[in-house]
């Protein structure tokens, strides 16, 4: 239902734009309406990679693919039209596979591979899904195999923490913390090199060290960024093409928002933020409303008045965001479906809501 | 501890949680950890900006700002005032801070451990004690509304990944501490918000695996939020809203049966009401709640 036309159009069946990025709040089915996009691009007859994180079992059997995704992207079975794809993100696969493929040598990979703090926290550093997202975007869009990569972007409520990766990696490897962690810090016995040259006050200092973070643990963390070291130029290159990419004429983003007037603070919100940003933003769509029902059909009954009811707030909520948002922004809303789309079929009637200009 | 990913309600069910702890004589801290504050909409208070808010006898409110815990860490920890700003100032810190793996963590669950020791208060009170004096605490219980990431496990996960990793000193002994608080069924609980529909009921499936395999414990409950309630068999011909209504009860029936089939224990469930969300709504689910426990939540 198109609740209000704007300038920023997107349809699947033009080549433009060659790069959707959907996003939003978790568990508004962003990961469901970026494959159904996919299978509307394709069946129009564009290649179409569709990128996503960590989605149920079952968007996996919809799509036809397995786990093998997580590795490289995988060819849809079925789908019509031209190509269809999908890769499924792994932050630790990418972060491996980043090593392999840009480690200076074996030696070089076999010491980040078997580095302690590498294998156990790694994968846990703030903000590494994001980053590791935004490292195999670059790849697929570089390789120059699809014609449009859609790109679900990872669950997290504000959902910013995506688009601010490149900038964060940035001014990390900029900043005076990476040159301290980066300094020789240890001798070839593996003892802190100032203790050595401070005589006891800097053997005290060194148990004292040893005592509150462990030596050990700052020994990983002195190897781990030594042995990475190599690797942040391209980290860096990389970070600042993917933030360019996602700010250039290339990119859509949508928005894809829940039901009810209680959300619609966050959407603004976000919608606002992505526009100061200088990302161009597409049509915000407003995912599962309850549709209004049968005005003849009697409201009897405690489901009926609750289902009237929600029908009632969801178009409340939609009004309520229309008024808010600025001119010509588009606006589209989708009705609560019987059941999610388990299969290519349903994937793409729910596309068929995207194959008109908004 | 309630987690859950986002989208289920899960902030709606540790609220209401905490409500219904606080209406059975409990006295009740509901923590959100959240910039984008939410918890104090639901509960008609003004947003809490960080300190504690009093929202009805025997219930609190807090928006918890790790960052916040961890500055104070570093004041108790380091005591002398010039060090300190130097420190808080500095850019490592900021990087650390921000980026360190399980710091935040370690910081949001410590926060709740001295709450519980009352080393820290809900209210500031007159005359406090000596620094690190045991008073006693003035919360039961405190209700974690756990940041809605991966599978929200990763709080869970947090201090013994840190306690492996750093192994001693006062960072370490925190962490062990702390793996022994999350282990005991004891002292906690986890709560796992999950909706019956299919990739929610999926996700809260693999949550309850995962509970199992990395912590070896199961969860206390899965409250199950968001049903539509049962379609009455003698509806003749449906019209549109009637069928929508059938079919996505038929979802919730079915991912309720596949619930059961995973997960034998407690399954609380909450309904879909027609009411705003806001105080009256989660007076209701908590009262549900308080039901299904059979009084004893």
């Amino acid at each position: 239902m198109i609740e209000r036309a704007g300038d920023a159009v997107i349809d699947l069946a033009e080549r433009q734009p060659p790069l959707i990025v959907v996003v939003g709040a978790g568990g508004v089915g962003k990961t469901t309406l970026a494959a159904a996009m996919g299978v509307q691009s394709a069946a129009a007859g564009v290649d179409t990679l569709v990128m996503t994180f960590d989605p149920s079992l079952r968007l996996k059997d919809a799509l036809g693919v397995d786990e093998s995704a997580r590795d490289a992207e995988v060819r849809v079975p079925g789908a019509t039209g031209a190509g269809l794809w999908a890769g499924l993100l792994d932050a630790r696969r990418t972060f491996d596979r980043l090593v392999e493929r840009h480690a200076p040598d074996g030696e070089a990979r076999a010491r980040i591979l078997g580095n302690r703090f590498y294998r156990n926290l790694a994968g846990s550093l703030a903000g590494i899904l994001e980053y590791m997202a935004v490292e195999r975007l670059w790849e697929a869009w570089e390789s120059r195999r699809w014609q449009r990569i859609i790109l679900d972007t990872p669950p997290t409520r504000q959902a910013l923490d995506f688009l601010e990766a490149p900038e964060r990696i940035v001014n990390f490897l900029d900043s005076g913390a990476l040159r301290v962690a980066l300094k020789p810090w240890f001798d070839e016995g593996g003892r802190l090199r100032a203790a050595s040259r401070w005589g006891a006050m800097g053997r005290s200092f060194e148990a004292w060290l040893d005592q509150v973070v462990g030596l050990d643990l700052l020994r990983d963390m002195a190897e781990f960024f030594a042995a990475f070291a190599p690797l942040f130029a391209g980290f860096r290159s990389r970070a600042l093409e993917v933030q360019a990419l996602l700010r250039g004429p290339e990119t859509l983003f949508v928005l894809v928002a829940g039901p009810g007037e209680e959300r619609n603070a966050d959407t603004l919100f976000f919608a606002r933020r992505l526009r100061e940003a200088g990302y161009r933003l597409g049509p915000i769509v407003v995912n599962r409303i309850h549709p209004p029902g049968d005005p003849e059909a009697p409201v009897e009954g405690e489901g009926r008045r609750l289902l009237a009811w929600l029908a009632e707030r969801d178009a409340r909520g939609v009004a309520a965001l229309s008024g808010l948002l600025p001119v010509g922004q588009p606006l589209l809303s989708l009705p609560l479906r019987a059941a999610e789309p388990v299969d290519l079929a349903s994937l793409a009637a729910l596309g068929e809501a995207f194959r008109h200009r908004t | 501890m309630v987690t859950g990913k986002g989208g289920v309600g899960k902030t709606t069910v540790a609220v209401a949680l905490g409500r219904a702890l606080a209406d059975a004589g409990r006295r009740t801290l509901v923590l959100e950890v959240d910039p984008r504050e939410n918890a104090h909409r639901m509960l008609g208070v003004p947003p809490s900006g960080g300190e504690v808010a009093i929202v009805r006898p025997r219930l609190f409110l807090q928006n918890l700002r790790p960052r916040a815990v961890l500055d104070q860490l570093v004041r108790e920890q380091v005591r002398i005032g010039p060090v300190v700003r130097r420190i808080l100032d500095s850019e490592i810190y900021r990087h650390f801070a921000e980026g360190a793996p399980g710091f935040k963590e370690l910081a949001i669950l410590g926060h709740a451990l001295r709450l519980l020791r009352g080393l820290e208060r809900v209210r500031p009170r007159a005359g406090r004690g000596g620094r690190g004096a045991q008073q006693s605490p003035d919360v039961d219980v405190v209700v974690l509304d756990a940041p809605a990431t991966g599978h929200g496990l990763s709080l869970l996960l947090a201090p013994r990944l840190t306690a492996e990793t750093v192994g001693k000193g006062p960072i370490g002994s925190m962490a062990t501490e702390l793996v022994a608080l999350v282990d005991d069924p004891l002292r906690t609980g986890v709560v796992i918000a999950a909706a019956a529909e299919e990739m929610p009921m999926q996700e809260a499936i693999e949550s309850l695996e995962r509970l199992r395999s990395e912590l070896g414990r199961p969860p206390d409950a899965v409250v199950v939020n968001g049903l539509y309630p049962a379609f009455p068999s003698a509806d003749p011909a449906p019209d549109a809203a009637g069928r929508l209504w059938r079919d996505r009860r038929a979802v919730n029936d079915r991912e309720l049966a596949r619930l059961a089939a995973a997960w034998q224990g407690p399954r609380p469930e909450l309904p879909l009401l027609a009411l705003e969300s806001g105080p009256g709504l989660v007076a209701e689910l908590a009262s549900r709640l308080a039901d299904s426990a059979g009084g004893a939540p």
